[in-house]
């Protein structure tokens, strides 16, 4: 019982990482209707700036935070209006083709600047650990959770109740309507892609503390994103911590009842099961 | 008439070559082959029909399995493995297709990108298929077998689009791209067409992956359901010129070029100049080097600055 | 009339057959992509040692002294693409003898390209089983058995007081770690211990907080982990977070490396692994001098340290150099069967290959001690006193 319960609240708290990482993936395609497939990439640069002002300046990862996600926010609003936004009312397939070859190009920008060598995020704190009623919670694990948690909200209370987040979910759903208000289309959706990478950058800054990092990490983290983003709904911030949570649920519970081998059977197969069962997601509205 | 003719004059001078070229010019050619036939076969799904499949890395991965199980498992010779593997294709692609080609747009790309993954997840828990390790296939010597092998399915899937061009098979699937209900709407049976579809995209990779599994004797669950092969037939297809005949087979050809050239010369930037390649094709010729071909002397470099204007937000 | 172009016919033919041709060694190596942090040993080890030999003068063929000349190709961590490599270099760029590319499932694939062609092919990088067991004739192998590379580690573990009981043991669904973990297997119950634990997991894993958890609870007394160095990264880590403890850990990967325990700083400390070479200066070698002095070579060359896949890269070009001295030629075939009978001390150790063209080496273990990697027990028993047991996480 008590190997349960520490698998199940291992599962929990990942969830809380794996939330934040899908965060700005979700708001993007729900929002912007854009798949960015080099969404993985923009979380391993957001671990390599917390990675060298770690090295460099002895950033505490925590503190570095808010400059990762700016970073990624320039990075994401750069990328938008100077690339994504020259193609955007193309094809459909042509974002998924172009942010493929985006992700391609950092992924090597990345191996050239800062070399394959994996690295590790190590400040003094990160292999501490409260026990709490027999389950032992890393203390990495806890803060990663719990900022990705605060973040979250953060940004389902911008959404819902900002001016920014009211002009952003007009143009979602109606451009036209969303222009005549006075809603400037090209720098809503730069600030929408930004933040969607700022919080990408923040996980990353987070995964590096849990994780090594390298600059190959990305594809895998990406698709795990598309899981947990489709579980959860692309509707709703709050969708997003529930998938999340599920999958990191999952993902313990297959390790330990079926097999570590099986994890990526089970939850890519959720990935596809959700898919054609209930596309807008568990928690998301049918429309 | 003539046309065939010389139809006929390019394709004895392919098949030639061979007999003709070094080796290592030889073994270039069945690589872009091989790519430019995966390039065709996605062209039925996703240029005619319009569906962007990021799973025909299934069926080319479960080609090669059929055909690597088949002969390392059960010791039964090429051809019936090769079989082996185009059945078990198709009969995914019809049962996976039906719940799968339900979805439109983005969904069923993230659908067909999750069923590869899934692919690679479960096979590398089979036994009989090497798990994780993978399957050492017997080696066969000389490449001229391989060669002709992809030149005759390259000439046999383009054939089967030109034939779709020009059948009533082929303008339901390019009814269902421009605007599916409206075709639902006036009888058009689009799920079985769609299926269809899918299916002959998927046997076709499958005959790849079958062929190229013997070439390269040696396939495990990771290079064998691999996306970026995905990715690359879509480039391909699309850079040539999704929906054409031969747009798919040109877009190959240059793309495998340029790529072998780079890896070869400068091999370590020739990853990241690929993405930049995909990057710039997206943004400056959206639809593909056939469109580029046709509008280019009429209207010159105004062209790609038109693409940006009709695309940009 | 004739005397004047005669003497010069002669003299260019004198000069013709005067310069030497250089030998042609070739490689596809992963200098980027995953494998890249890896790929570089390999690079690093075979220009090491191709410009040591070139600097004493060639290798002597047939009474010639001939220059080794080295192509290395990057194969972006993709398999087919190495194989395609390896057929580029055999018959575009005229190369004479393959050197092999890092990991098992690479080698395995582009053996193939060596036999198709009938040019051998030397390699330090693939241990796995399968590659020596198809019969070929043109592959080598530098690194000993995989199924082997836990043996010297369990032979100590009968050793220690109190001897561990139970053992958990994990590994990656790859080609080499599942070759170690059969054999680990049979080793670990011919010592009549337990295996608690015997768990695969997929290649690339980065999270083991389910497997840790099993482990805190079945308490087994060591845990043997086969994996590659990012895996082995995480599961350290992630076991000082979970207070996962074990009297004696041991790693195939990782702890070797200088790189790896200085990123774990002091948690790399206690932790177990093996290795086929270790810097020692009685390891006497013609190139040169002996292992310790091609260590420091090898350091103030590149910058960072050696470990057994660099010292294994320049063996076998220090390999090929002996075989094609003894050749007498740069013919493949006769090349490939003065290989098969090498026999001779190199800082990498004796080079002597099996009939299925695999070296037979001991792995000595070693252990970290105080971010220092000390051996401590070899085919003779111990060396050093091993740190036993381990204290837990929350006492160090």
């Amino acid at each position: 019982m008590a190997l349960f319960g520490q698998v199940l609240v291992n599962g929990i708290l990942l969830g809380g990482l794996y939330a934040l990482m899908a965060l700005g993936l979700a708001l993007v395609w729900g929002v912007l209707n854009i798949v960015n497939l080099a969404h993985g990439a923009f979380i391993m640069l957001g671990a390599y700036v917390a990675f060298y002002l770690f090295t460099l300046l002895h950033l505490d990862p925590i503190l570095a935070l808010p400059v990762a996600m700016a970073v990624l926010f320039a990075l994401g609003y750069g990328v938008q209006r100077g690339i994504l936004g020259l193609i955007i009312r193309g094809p459909m397939f042509n974002t998924l083709l172009i942010t493929f070859g985006l992700d391609v190009v950092f992924t090597y920008l990345a191996q050239i600047a800062f070399s394959a060598d994996f690295r590790t995020l190590n400040p003094g704190y990160a292999g501490a650990n409260v026990l709490v009623a027999g389950v032992t919670l890393p203390l990495v694990n806890i803060l990663a959770g719990g900022i990705a948690v605060a973040l979250t909200v953060a940004v389902w209370l911008m959404l819902g109740y900002s001016r920014l987040g009211r002009a952003i979910r007009a143009a979602s759903q109606n451009l036209t309507a969303a222009r005549l208000y006075g809603v400037e289309p090209r720098s809503v959706y730069a600030l929408t892609f930004g933040l969607g990478a700022g919080l990408a950058g923040a996980a990353g800054d987070l995964y590096g503390l849990v994780s090594q990092i390298n600059p190959y990490i990305g594809a895998t983290l990406t698709a795990k994103c598309f899981v947990i983003s489709i579980i959860g709904g692309l509707d709703s911030a709050l969708g997003v911590i529930a998938g999340g949570g599920i999958l990191g649920i999952v993902e313990a519970l297959t390790t330990l009842y079926i097999g570590p081998t099986y994890r990526d059977v089970v939850s890519f197969g959720l990935l596809v099961v959700v898919l054609i069962v209930r596309p807008s997601g568990l928690l998301g509205r049918t429309t | 008439m003539m046309r065939a003719a010389i139809w006929a004059v390019v394709l004895a001078a392919a098949a030639a070559v061979p007999w003709l070229a070094t080796p290592t010019v030889i073994q270039f050619g069945i690589n872009a082959l091989f790519l430019a036939a995966l390039a065709q076969a996605w062209n039925i799904i996703g240029g005619y029909t319009g569906y962007p499949s990021f799973g025909n890395s299934v069926f080319y991965g479960l080609g090669s399995y059929g055909t690597a199980v088949a002969m390392v498992q059960f010791d039964w010779p090429f051809p019936v493995g090769l079989a082996l593997g185009a059945l078990i294709a198709v009969a995914f692609a019809v049962l996976l297709g039906l719940p799968v080609l339900r979805l439109r747009g983005h969904y069923f790309a993230i659908a067909t990108l999750g069923l590869a993954l899934v692919m690679t997840a479960i096979v590398s828990n089979l036994p009989i298929a090497g798990s994780n390790i993978g399957l050492v296939l017997p080696l066969h010597r000389g490449d001229a077998l391989f060669y002709e092998l992809a030149l005759g399915l390259l000439a046999a899937a383009t054939f089967t689009v030109a034939w779709i061009g020009k059948s009533r098979f082929g303008y339901a699937l390019i009814a269902i791209r421009e605007d599916e209900d409206a075709a639902g709407s006036i009888g058009v049976n689009t799920t079985l067409y769609k299926v269809a579809a899918f299916a002959l995209a998927g046997f076709f990779s499958a005959l790849v992956g079958g062929i190229h599994a013997y070439w390269i004797t040696f396939i495990d669950p990771e290079s064998s359901f691999d996306i970026t092969i995905n990715v690359k037939m879509i480039i391909m297809a699309v850079f040539g010129g999704p929906g054409s005949v031969l747009g798919p087979i040109v877009g190959a050809l240059l793309l495998s070029g340029i790529s072998e050239v780079l890896a070869s010369e400068i091999s370590t930037l020739a990853a990241l100049f690929f993405g930049i390649v995909i990057v710039v094709a997206v943004v400056l010729m959206p639809r593909g080097l056939a469109h580029v071909a046709r509008w280019f002397p009429a209207v010159g470099w105004r062209y790609f600055g038109a693409n940006i204007r009709a695309n940009k937000l | 009339m004739l005397r004047i172009p005669l003497t010069i016919l002669a003299l260019f033919l004198a000069l013709a057959t005067a310069y030497a041709q250089d030998i042609q060694l070739g490689a596809s190596i992963q200098l980027t992509g995953p494998e890249a942090n890896i790929g570089r040993y390999y690079r690093d080890g075979y220009e090491l040692a191709v410009d040591r030999i070139n600097a004493q003068g060639g290798v002597k063929v047939g009474g010639q002294a001939h220059k080794l000349a080295l192509k290395i190709l990057d194969n972006q961590s993709d398999v087919n693409l190495c194989v395609r490599q390896y057929v580029q270099l055999v018959t575009q760029d005229k190369i004479n003898l393959l050197l092999g590319s890092y990991a098992s499932n690479y080698v395995l694939a582009s053996s193939s390209v060596a036999e198709k062609y009938e040019v051998p092919m030397l390699q330090g990088g693939g241990a796995s089983d399968q590659i020596f067991s198809r019969g070929y004739k043109y592959i080598f192998g530098l690194l000993p058995v995989a199924s082997q590379y836990f043996g010297s580690t369990v032979d100590m573990m009968t050793r220690l007081n109190p001897a561990p009981k139970t053992v958990a043991l994990l590994y990656a669904d790859d080609a080499f770690d599942t070759a170690v973990a059969a054999g680990t297997r049979k080793d670990i119950a011919a010592a009549g211990l337990t295996a608690a634990i015997d768990e695969r997991y997929s290649n690339n894993a980065s999270d083991f907080s389910t497997l840790l958890a099993r482990i805190k609870s079945a308490r087994p007394d060591a845990v043997l982990v086969a994996g590659h160095e990012t895996e082995v990264l995480n599961f350290i880590r992630q076991s000082k977070s979970l207070d996962v403890n074990a009297k004696l850990s041991a790693f195939t990967v990782g702890v070797q490396s200088a790189d790896f325990r200085k990123s774990l700083g002091g948690d790399a400390d206690y932790g177990y692994g093996m290795t086929p070479w270790l810097p020692l200066a009685s390891a006497k070698d013609a190139a040169f001098g002996d292992a310790g002095k091609f260590a420091a070579d090898y350091k103030a060359r590149f910058g960072y340290e050696a470990d057994y896949h660099g010292a294994a890269a320049a063996a076998v070009v220090q390999a090929f150099a002996k075989a094609l001295e003894k050749a007498g030629s740069t013919d493949p075939k006769a090349v490939r069967n003065a290989i098969a009978k090498l026999d001779f001390e190199s800082q990498y150790g004796r080079i002597r290959f099996s009939d299925t063209g695999q070296i037979s080496l001991p792995q000595t273990v070693v252990q970290v001690q105080k971010g220092e990697l000390v051996a401590v027990f070899g085919s003779n028993g111990f060396l050093v006193k091993p740190q036993y047991p381990t204290p837990e996480w929350k006492q160090r």
